[in-house]
């Protein structure tokens, strides 16, 4: 590493502590800590790359990984026929450490560890962590004097040890007392995964309950349960039911190909199933999709069932009966309103919508399948039956294809300006989930 | 007729009806002056209409001679032969206290004497509601059957149905039933889902329907049933409208459902009531045809003011019980009653029973003013005032007694699961301060609108009045609106709060103007400032009574007028710094005003329909 990279490095570490030091004084918020404190780290890893991740990839690059192989990969070869469990990964690590006493390749073999996490299952397991952080030798890389401090001291080790970090980060795992206390042994108090550390559990409490619509960790597989959570997680309205109109034919066919059975799951909340119920039967309705949903990493998709807005010259002015409320006035006979300097509303240029009568998730996105949705549909909203309905779903959207190719059918009628529609749609998707 | 109506009764009644004929003779002449504007809605200008609740009124010697020999038989009736726990525990009144009731003709307090009632006046009804209230399920069952059963017929019906009616009802020999709330409709009347259909021969409606918690459903014989009707408008369109019928159940078609199974006034008989294919004549439509919504209306504004006498009523047999528990129980070596806590409570009651008897009789001799005057606001005041301080004074009372207060041996608990359907009941009280602060809004604001566009306008002379009169109110003007001083309406020993009494109107008129101006007419969405506004009304009212009412004890030399006197201070002065606080609340960017802040909270909370707070054990790590 040359003088100079040194020198920018150790300036970003400075300044990283002060700024934590800093804050911890005056109690300011951490996030005023001057935004080149972070951009000193990224220093230190890929030469002035912005959008290159914090941590660097292992020295040796992973393509080659596939061909040769990397060091210590034998360690992890060892039970063929055996399970791939956390008990059999934590035994790897244990070999490794008594077969190799001067813990020679340590950081090699921590970096192949972090990538055989997620084989064995145990990307989420706070232990394992502390097991591969414990791997290091301690007391060996703690800076001894100031200019240790100053200029990064093991940089490779100090990256290993952030390179473990970042993946718990990654995978959500937050570091406990026991990795404090592992890394203030290995690499000292004054050292950049100790930064890192400070960093995560500042963060992390923070920013654990930041959706407000939380998604399980663990996704139920259930093509049927994953629909039913889809769905909830898109109405916003509680007392909305799901309805299950048709589940698929066998238990075992959970994949969405199969045609006969397709599992068909609609949500309807009382509010739209009024206001189905007014719709006028001389407008059409639409059933349009598929739309893709991302629940973590799964992709599911949906249909909606909806209207074009009224026309304004034929919406129905909503005005308050004159003999409504026993008890009080429902309005002032006055002829002044509110003032305009107690008017706190915005001036928001909001664009309106056509309603949304339904959603449904169903396993196969084809007229057939949706027409029996309509059919389930009608047996809540009778007025359904006496509204023309069009299905306008768009042969493919992303992903789609892949997932289910060969079911697609072409749409009826395929209407001119369908991907601006198409966007509209999108954004109106956007704005109601 | 009256002569019939009134053979049954006994003999105290038959003595009352000859001497109140007296009176109302004597008595209606000598108010000749017309209905001026009612009192308190000029409270909201900022006036006080001094000749309505100055002097407090009177009852004349006669009739009080009367009502006193009325009272005491019923009172008698009622210490002596009404077992109220049996009542509540057997979810029933037994006949034979009915049947007394009835031959002491409390089924007819208010039908006039020429259809067989008492034909008594609102004060005297209010006077043997007190009594009556020592029993809450008669209490209510007798409410239900007059105080809104029949009203209608009173209030709206032609000669012939209140001849028809009216005797049988007075007599008791039929009980009364109002059916309005629908299970999809409580105070909502366009969601009313009863339907009437004119037969095709146009001499009957066809009824259909259900209604619940029908007080009396299951005893009544005559219903006042509210149901929508076709109604075809001066233009030629046909609309929905409510409709009032009399409907006796002879008629074919009622069930009633089984007894509710209540939380108190076990006694009184609550149940759904059915109507299908009942066939009613046409003559008994109550009112005009599409007309049911004023009489609802009427008949539900027309009741309210006698809860005020009731709870009083019920409230000072409490204070009796409680204090002789007080006085004998010792602990460490000490009477209860020698405890400052215990003494509050004490006071509370007192005060609290002192104010609400006093609004509940100012209300009911404005009430019988001869002219009919409107006397809705103040009624609703007093039903909300005195159904909060019942449930207050109950509470207070148990924890008194402590634990026996809890069980069900004593009357307590019992008193006060009755006491619980107050607030709910005849309008919500969140209803009828909604009622309270929105009529009286809308008399202000029509008087203002001048003013307020002026204003609004930037009418220049308008602004610079408004200013110099808010700089001259915040340098410290004391407002003298007459109440004090030579020939003033209130007694000197109560100048202090009648001060107040008149800082606060003044100060009131001032917020309201305000308000007018900030919200005009979307007030109606601004609930926590009407409530405010409405709370504040409600204590004006409750001084302004008290005054008056401690005032006329002085001069005429009542006993223990200097009690009244304690009493009414206490209450002008806290009324005095709730009002202040309310007040300076309902300025804009109060740091007393947490609506914004309430609001929020409210909305997430009803957003996920949970609260929302993590445990405190919870753990981000």
């Amino acid at each position: 590493m040359s003088w100079a990279q040194a020198i920018l490095l150790a300036r970003g570490l400075s300044r990283g502590w002060g700024g934590i030091c800093s804050t911890a004084l005056t109690g300011a918020p951490f996030s005023q800590v001057t935004p080149q404190a972070p951009r000193g780290l990224h220093c230190s890893t890929a030469a002035h790359q912005p959008d290159s991740p914090l941590v660097p990839r292992p020295p040796e690059p992973q393509r080659g990984l596939v061909k040769a192989l990397a060091p210590h990969e034998e360690l992890f070869r060892q039970a063929p026929d055996g399970v791939r469990d956390k008990a059999s990964f934590v035994q790897a690590v244990q070999n490794f450490t008594q077969y190799n006493v001067h813990k020679r390749g340590h950081v090699d073999f921590i970096y192949l560890a972090l990538r055989k996490m997620r084989e064995y299952g145990v990307e989420r397991d706070l232990a394992i962590y502390n097991l591969l952080l414990d791997i290091f030798p301690k007391e060996v890389f703690r800076p001894r004097n100031i200019f240790h401090s100053i200029f990064l001291h093991y940089p490779r080790q100090q990256e290993c040890g952030i390179a473990v970090l970042e993946q718990m980060e990654n995978h959500g795992v937050m570091p406990n007392k026991e990795t404090e206390f592992l890394l203030t042994q290995i690499f000292g108090r004054k050292s950049y995964p100790m930064l890192k550390f400070v960093r995560m559990k500042l963060w992390f409490t923070r920013f654990k309950n930041i959706n407000p619509f939380p998604v399980p960790r663990d996704l139920p597989q259930d093509p049927v349960d994953l629909a039913r959570l889809a769905l909830r997680h898109m109405e916003p309205d509680l007392s909305a039911r799901v309805t299950v109109y048709q589940m698929p034919l066998s238990k075992d066919s959970t994949d969405a190909t199969d045609p006969t059975e397709p599992h068909i799951i609609g949500i309807q909340s009382p509010d739209q199933q009024a206001a189905l119920a007014h719709h006028d039967p001389a407008h059409p309705i639409f059933v349009e999709g598929p739309f893709s949903l991302w629940l973590r990493d799964k992709c599911v998709y949906y249909h909606i069932l909806r209207a074009d807005l009224l026309p304004p010259e034929e919406r129905e002015v909503e005005e308050i009966p004159e003999e409504w409320n026993l008890y009080y006035p429902m309005q002032l006979d006055l002829a002044y309103g509110r003032s305009s300097w107690d008017d706190y509303e915005f001036n928001i240029d909001e664009v309106e919508e056509g309603p949304v009568f339904a959603i449904c998730m169903a396993g196969a996105h084809d007229q057939a399948t949706l027409a029996k949705w309509i059919q389930g549909l009608q047996e809540t909203n009778p007025t359904l039956a006496r509204i023309p309905v069009v299905f306008r779903l768009s042969p493919s959207s992303g992903e789609l294809l892949a997932s289910s190719s060969g079911l697609e059918e072409p749409p009826l009628t395929p209407p001119e300006g369908r991907e601006e529609e198409e966007n509209n749609q999108q954004r109106q998707q956007q704005s109601q989930s | 007729m009256s002569g019939c109506g009134l053979f049954l009764r006994s003999a105290a009644a038959a003595r009352l009806g000859r001497a109140r004929v007296a009176f109302t003779a004597s008595r209606r002449p000598l108010r000749t002056s017309p209905p001026s504007q009612a009192f308190a809605k000029e409270l909201f200008l900022g006036k006080i209409e001094k000749k309505e609740v100055f002097p407090f009124p009177e009852v004349s010697q006669d009739e009080l001679n009367e009502i006193n020999q009325f009272v005491g038989p019923v009172e008698k009736f009622f210490t002596e032969e009404v077992d109220s726990q049996k009542i509540d525990r057997e979810g029933k009144i037994p006949n034979e206290t009915l049947e007394k009731l009835k031959s002491l003709g409390l089924f007819g307090m208010q039908v006039p004497e020429e259809y067989g009632g008492l034909g008594l006046s609102n004060t005297m009804y209010a006077r043997l509601g007190e009594i009556i209230s020592l029993d809450c399920s008669i209490a209510v069952t007798l409410a239900a059957h007059q105080a809104i059963g029949l009203k209608g017929i009173i209030l709206a019906g032609s000669e012939e149905q209140k001849a028809r009616y009216l005797p049988k009802l007075a007599s008791g020999e039929h009980v009364a039933a109002f059916c309005l709330t629908e299970p999809a409709s409580g105070s909502d009347a366009a969601s009313i889902r009863t339907r009437a259909t004119l037969s095709e021969d146009k001499k009957h409606y066809v009824l259909n329907g259900s209604k619940v918690w029908i007080t009396n459903g299951g005893l009544a014989s005559v219903f006042t049933v509210f149901a929508k009707t076709e109604v075809v408008d001066s233009n030629g369109s046909v609309k929905d409208k409510v409709t009032a019928f009399i409907v006796e159940r002879d008629f074919g078609g009622i069930t009633s459902g089984k007894p509710e199974d209540k939380l108190g006034i076990r006694g009184s008989n609550t149940c759904e009531v059915h109507f299908e294919n009942t066939r009613v004549p046409v003559e008994n439509v109550l009112g005009e045809v599409g007309g049911g919504f004023k009489v609802a209306m009427n008949i539900l504004n027309s009741g309210r003011f006698s809860m005020g006498s009731a709870v009083a009523g019920m409230l000072k047999k409490l204070i009796e019980m409680t204090a002789e528990y007080a006085c004998t129980r010792k602990q460490f070596n000490r009477n209860l009653s020698e405890f400052g806590l215990i003494q509050e409570k004490f006071a509370l009651m007192a005060q609290k029973a002192y104010v609400m008897e006093s609004m509940a009789y100012l209300t009911a001799g404005m009430l019988d003013q001869p002219g009919f005057p409107d006397c809705s606001i103040e009624a609703a005041m007093v039903k909300v005032f005195s159904s909060e301080a019942a449930w207050q004074c109950v509470s207070e009372a148990l924890q008194v007694l402590g634990g026996s207060g809890y069980m069900r041996d004593y009357p307590y608990e019992r008193i006060l699961r009755d006491s619980r359907i107050l607030l709910i009941f005849e309008g919500t009280n969140e209803i009828l301060r909604m009622y309270i602060a929105l009529t009286g809004l809308q008399h202000a604001g029509r008087i203002l609108t001048a003013r307020v566009k002026q204003l609004k306008q930037g009418n220049v002379t308008t602004i610079m009045e408004t200013v110099s009169q808010r700089v001259r109110d915040s340098l410290g003007r004391t407002v003298d609106l007459g109440l004090t001083g030579k020939l003033g309406a209130v007694h000197p020993s109560m100048e202090d709060s009648a001060h107040k009494l008149e800082q606060n109107v003044h100060d009131f008129s001032r917020t309201v103007e305000t308000l007018l101006l900030r919200f005009g007419k979307t007030i109606v969405e601004e609930q926590l400032v009407l409530k405010r506004v409405a709370n504040i009304l409600i204590n004006l009212y409750g001084m302004t009574a008290v005054l008056s009412r401690a005032s006329r004890s002085i001069r005429v030399g009542l006993q223990n007028h200097d009690h009244e006197v304690l009493l009414a201070n206490i209450f002008c002065t806290e009324a005095y710094y709730q009002n202040l606080f309310a007040l300076s609340q309902l300025d804009k960017y109060s740091p007393e005003n947490l609506d914004e802040l309430i609001k929020k909270v409210s909305q997430q909370v009803l957003e996920k329909r949970a609260y929302v707070c993590a445990h405190p054990l919870d753990r981000t790590a």
